[in-house]
């Protein structure tokens, strides 16, 4: 079952309807066409006109070595076929565009197409452009490529200490002025190295007790269940496009440095999108869509199977080798953690998740010395993105196994050690800025109540083992972007608003018009949001970490402000009432001297004298940040706002197979105001499912570069099946003083703490400590025979041969 | 290529087709419905699934000559009044909704062969679909309330 907190009453699990009230801020109002999308109605990209015959359809001719240099392209094969047009290489793109091929948002490091040298199996290297997709992609397989193979790095020591390079030279972007310093750099796979320092590391020495580990966290991938496709078309002297990206404004920028056009000569269009989870973000197939169009002028369309899907980006595997000291009284002294992520073969955002997940990678704790290394690392294999969470799921599995193990070393309950190091309102984190609407506290408290921690359960003696595990996770929200909003209020008091917030899954559609529902007193159905139209929608740095709610609601929130005063202004104009005495409420516009309210239909059509008209407001929300040191890591504001949230779970553990069965989970996350609670407990139940999956089995397994399982019937992934028999999400009411209502974003609350959780219920129910995620059934299994063996070593058979093989990746 | 004549939603529909079309293509590039959709292209998350007959189908599987003359159901020709669709809408089981219309399609056979399924019957008939956003409580429950809606009607 699906818990609700404080709600006793059946009828509040289920969405409210239309009516009564303007179902605005605070409303658990149902999301925009719920019967559309349940019915599948509403019209995704891949949707638009799939079988098109005045379309050419697009497939990729995909490298088959991890790193070699491309001697050449035969396509003359391909050619010959019936129903193929053309034949676009690598080469031919770079002919045509020269370095402007190469793009990236960190790094400008990645081609459209490989066209000197390839990185990675499955690196497209030429393109088929024919009348069906059937014939582009059975023509593929007649392109030969000669290859001259090159050393490849296929893990993170190779990546530090090969003699393998997987790129010449580091070319950062325009974009961060922060990566300048690196342009250039020879013989390294670090393409960047964050530091953080705090107090004295060396009072690790003088410490009562440690706690020192070596973690990993495996490739993974998002697999939203809708497959990328973009479809792109020159019009005039224009580039147009529509496609799955949840980063219009970045895509058009991109498209508009790689073919020299003016912003305005590029258009990006988007549709709803199914699932994104940050797979569909920067570069995937929009570059090469843009330039295959481009080139040769035709419109085209590029779908992804879900194979090739899997080749577009992963999330970052990664080691966290790391230490927890606490002194003779149990308190924290010093946490030291050095982390290698893994890009990849090329960067995407791979040096802002190691500098922003490093920055926290000592958790939410009090700590007065910190020390924290965190590298990003090139490989030849399919480059590593932005998923939810960001990088830091990975750093919080290390600080809350660590922070669990320390606990138990000192003899304290582990909910207990936590909350008395948790940071409060007020207090500097490790990164030197001070913790505001971020209440780990309440997040704690709220999991731990929820499955009656105080009362553990049996442990067991049999087969079935049963434990408690909680853990809590901090994040900072992406800082600096900016935000923008246009509304238009139509003469019948109904409104469209313009923004290019990407509409997901997330509910942002859904959450502003709620907000300009609670402004303008109409009811939020009244309100529609624009799909995302670089033409039309104003910039909108991403959707994207979390960001939407309290940015662009930001945004919302002024322009329908703005739009208040507007028609206050009106109304004065027209009543001769001065507009500080007037009011606007949901029967219209009122004032002391006039008790019958003026309507706002009335008010725009007397301004206007027509029907049909629209009054237009713009506004900006635009947010700072101080860099933080190069060396020390330490930053004043190093973000708008934190993330808070935690979990708990009871598990039972299987000792004869090893499999963890999920009886109740909680998660909690500060979300400042739930704009809508019902869609906060769906972005927080949904995030601990997607961090189920990584805890348990979800795992993106290479074979020298090569992937093992990249299908879905080799990839596993949440069903029904693996659902906790209970799953309580929990929201916690932390206002910001700078939100719209106090609200702040809520989209990766939910996966931080998941993995850590599940596996320290594991270490209570068995008394193991796994540090390589996924749990799976062999390695509890493992470890809770190497634990028999080392407690009886007369009685077991044999020394067990599995030696721990943590990080090893 | 042959000729192919099938019944979507009510609407009988003329296709043209090759020998290894597969009925999810011709679903979708050729009667409109776009509902149905490819999440895997190996019959393992249930986003192409429809009724044939009241029995479901992976279409992203299934080569279209050998549904010549078949009666196809997709969530967009459910009825108006729709116990299954009327309780996935109350019990808010979409976020993206991208994959929904197959775990429907699928609730719609379940509950043909069991009126009355249990919490575990949902679970074991609709484990093979997959939703990424993770809206399995809230399906699971809209199945067992359309079940119930149907015994009430």
């Amino acid at each position: 079952m699906l818990d609700q907190r404080s709600s006793e009453n059946p009828a509040d699990n289920t969405t409210s309807p239309a009516s009564p009230g303007l179902s605005a801020v605070g409303s658990r109002r149902r999301r925009v066409d719920p019967a559309g999308r349940v019915r599948g109605r509403v019209t995704h990209v891949g949707d638009v006109d799939p079988g098109s015959t005045s379309t050419a359809h697009v497939a990729l001719h995909r490298s088959t070595r991890p790193h070699a240099r491309i001697r050449s392209v035969e396509v003359d094969e391909a050619l010959a076929i019936d129903g193929v047009q053309a034949v676009v290489t690598g080469a031919d793109l770079y002919a045509a565009l020269g370095e402007h091929v190469l793009t990236g948002p960190a790094f400008q490091d990645q081609p459209a197409m490989a066209y000197d040298r390839v990185r990675y199996v499955g690196e497209p290297v030429a393109a088929v452009i024919a009348t069906d997709l059937a014939t582009a992609r059975a023509a593929t397989e007649s392109v030969h490529v000669d290859y001259e193979d090159l050393e490849a790095v296929y893990d993170v020591d190779d990546a530090l200490t090969g003699r393998a390079f997987v790129h010449d030279e580091l070319r950062p972007s325009a974009v961060f002025g922060d990566l300048r310093h690196l342009n250039g750099v020879r013989d390294t796979n670090v393409n960047y190295e964050f530091r953080l320092a705090r107090g004295d590391t060396d009072a690790v020495e003088t410490a009562a007790t440690g706690v020192q580990r070596r973690f990993w966290c495996p490739p993974t991938h998002h697999v939203p269940m809708e497959l990328p496709c973009t479809v792109a078309w020159v019009e005039g002297n224009r580039l147009e496009m529509l496609t799955t990206t949840q980063t219009p404004s970045y895509v058009r920028q991109t498209v508009a440095d790689m073919l020299r056009l003016p912003l305005s000569d590029v258009q990006v269009r988007t549709r709803p999108l199914g699932g994104s989870f940050g797979s569909k973000m920067y570069d995937r197939l929009e570059p090469l869509a843009a330039a295959i169009a481009w080139v040769l002028r035709r419109k085209v369309r590029v779908v992804a199977s879900r194979e090739e899907a899997f080749l577009l980006t992963t999330r970052h595997g990664a080691r966290v080798t790391s230490a927890m000291r606490a002194d003779a009284d149990g308190d924290l002294v010093a946490a030291t953690a050095d982390i290698i992520y893994d890009t990849g073969a090329y960067a995407d955002v791979g040096p802002r998740i190691t500098g922003k997940s490093g920055m926290v990678a000592s958790g939410p704790y009090r700590i007065p010395n910190v020390s924290i290394r965190s590298r990003c690392v090139y490989s030849n294999k399919p480059s590593a993105g932005p998923f939810r969470g960001f990088g830091v799921p990975q750093v919080t599995w290390s600080h809350e196994s660590l922070i669990d193990e320390l606990a138990r070393r000192t003899g304290e309950d582990p909910y207990a050690y936590r909350r008395r190091h948790l940071l409060r309102e007020g207090d500097v984190a490790a990164m030197g800025t001070v913790m505001h609407s971020a209440d780990f506290t309440g997040c704690l408290d709220a999991v731990a109540e929820a499955v009656d921690w105080a009362n553990p359960p049996e442990r067991g003696e049999g087969r079935w083992r049963r434990g408690q595990g909680i853990a809590v996770g901090v994040k900072a929200v992406l800082t600096p972007t900016v935000s923008n909003a246009v509304l238009q209020l139509n003469q019948d008091a109904s409104a469209s608003l313009l923004i290019s917030t990407v509409e997901m899954g997330q509910g942002s559609d859904t959450i502003m018009a709620q907000i300009v529902a609670e402004v303008l007193r109409i009811d939020s159905h009244r309100v529609h949001v624009v799909p995302a139209d670089t033409d039309v929608t104003p910039y909108d740095t991403i959707t994207a970490g979390s960001r939407s709610t309290y940015h662009t609601g930001n945004a919302v929130r002024l322009v329908a402000e703005q739009m208040r005063e507007r028609l206050l202004a009106l109304a004065a104009e027209q009543s001769g009432v001065p507009a500080g005495e007037l009011r606007l409420t949901e029967e219209g516009i009122s004032g002391s001297g006039h008790p019958e309210p003026l309507r706002v239909e009335d008010v725009v059509l007397r301004h206007f004298r027509a029907r049909g008209t629209t009054l237009t407001c713009a506004s900006n929300f635009t947010t700072d940040w101080v860099p933080y040191d190069r060396n020390t890591g330490q930053s004043a504001k190093v973000t708008e706002h934190w993330f808070a949230g935690a979990v708990a779970v009871r598990a039972a553990v299987d000792t004869w197979t090893g499999r963890i069965r999920l009886e109740h989970l909680a998660v909690s996350g500060d979300v400042g105001k739930a704009i809508n609670p019902f869609l906060v407990e769906q972005q927080l139940s949904g995030a601990a499912i997607t961090g189920i999956g990584h805890a348990l089995f979800d795992e993106l397994v290479l074979d020298q570069g090569q992937f093992v399982n990249g299908t879905l019937l080799d990839y596993q992934l949440p069903s029904l099946g693996d659902m906790p028999d209970r799953l309580t999400p929990i929201i916690v009411e932390s206002p910001h003083r700078t939100g719209p209502f106090g609200a702040k974003g809520v989209g990766e609350t939910g996966i931080l703490a998941v993995a850590p959780a599940i596996a320290n219920a594991l270490r209570d129910a068995v008394g193991v400590r796994l540090t390589e995620l996924p749990l799976t059934a062999e390695r509890v299994l493992n470890a809770i025979e190497r634990k028999r063996a080392e407690e009886s070593p007369q009685e077991s058979r044999q020394q067990s041969p599995q030696e721990s093989q943590e990080g090893n990746q | 290529m042959s000729r192919i004549s099938l019944v979507v939603d009510g609407n009988r529909y003329v296709a043209e087709i090759t020998d290894s079309a597969l009925l999810l293509d011709v679903l979708r590039e050729q009667a409109g419905a776009t509902g149905v959709r490819e999440g895997c292209g190996v019959g393992a998350c249930g986003a192409c699934t429809v009724l044939v007959d009241g029995v479901s189908v992976s279409s992203c599987l299934a080569l279209a000559e050998r549904y010549d003359g078949a009666r196809i159901t997709t969530a967009s020709g459910l009825p108006a009044d729709d116990e299954v669709v009327e309780s996935f809408v109350e019990c808010g089981a979409t976020q993206c909704g991208y994959c929904i219309p197959g775990f429907v399609m699928m609730a719609h056979e379940l509950l043909t062969e069991n009126p009355e399924p249990d919490k575990e019957d949902v679970v074991r008939h609709l484990d093979g679909n997959i939703c990424r956003c993770g809206t399995y409580a809230e399906i699971r429950r809209a199945v067992l309330a359309a079940a119930e809606k149907r015994r009430a009607r």
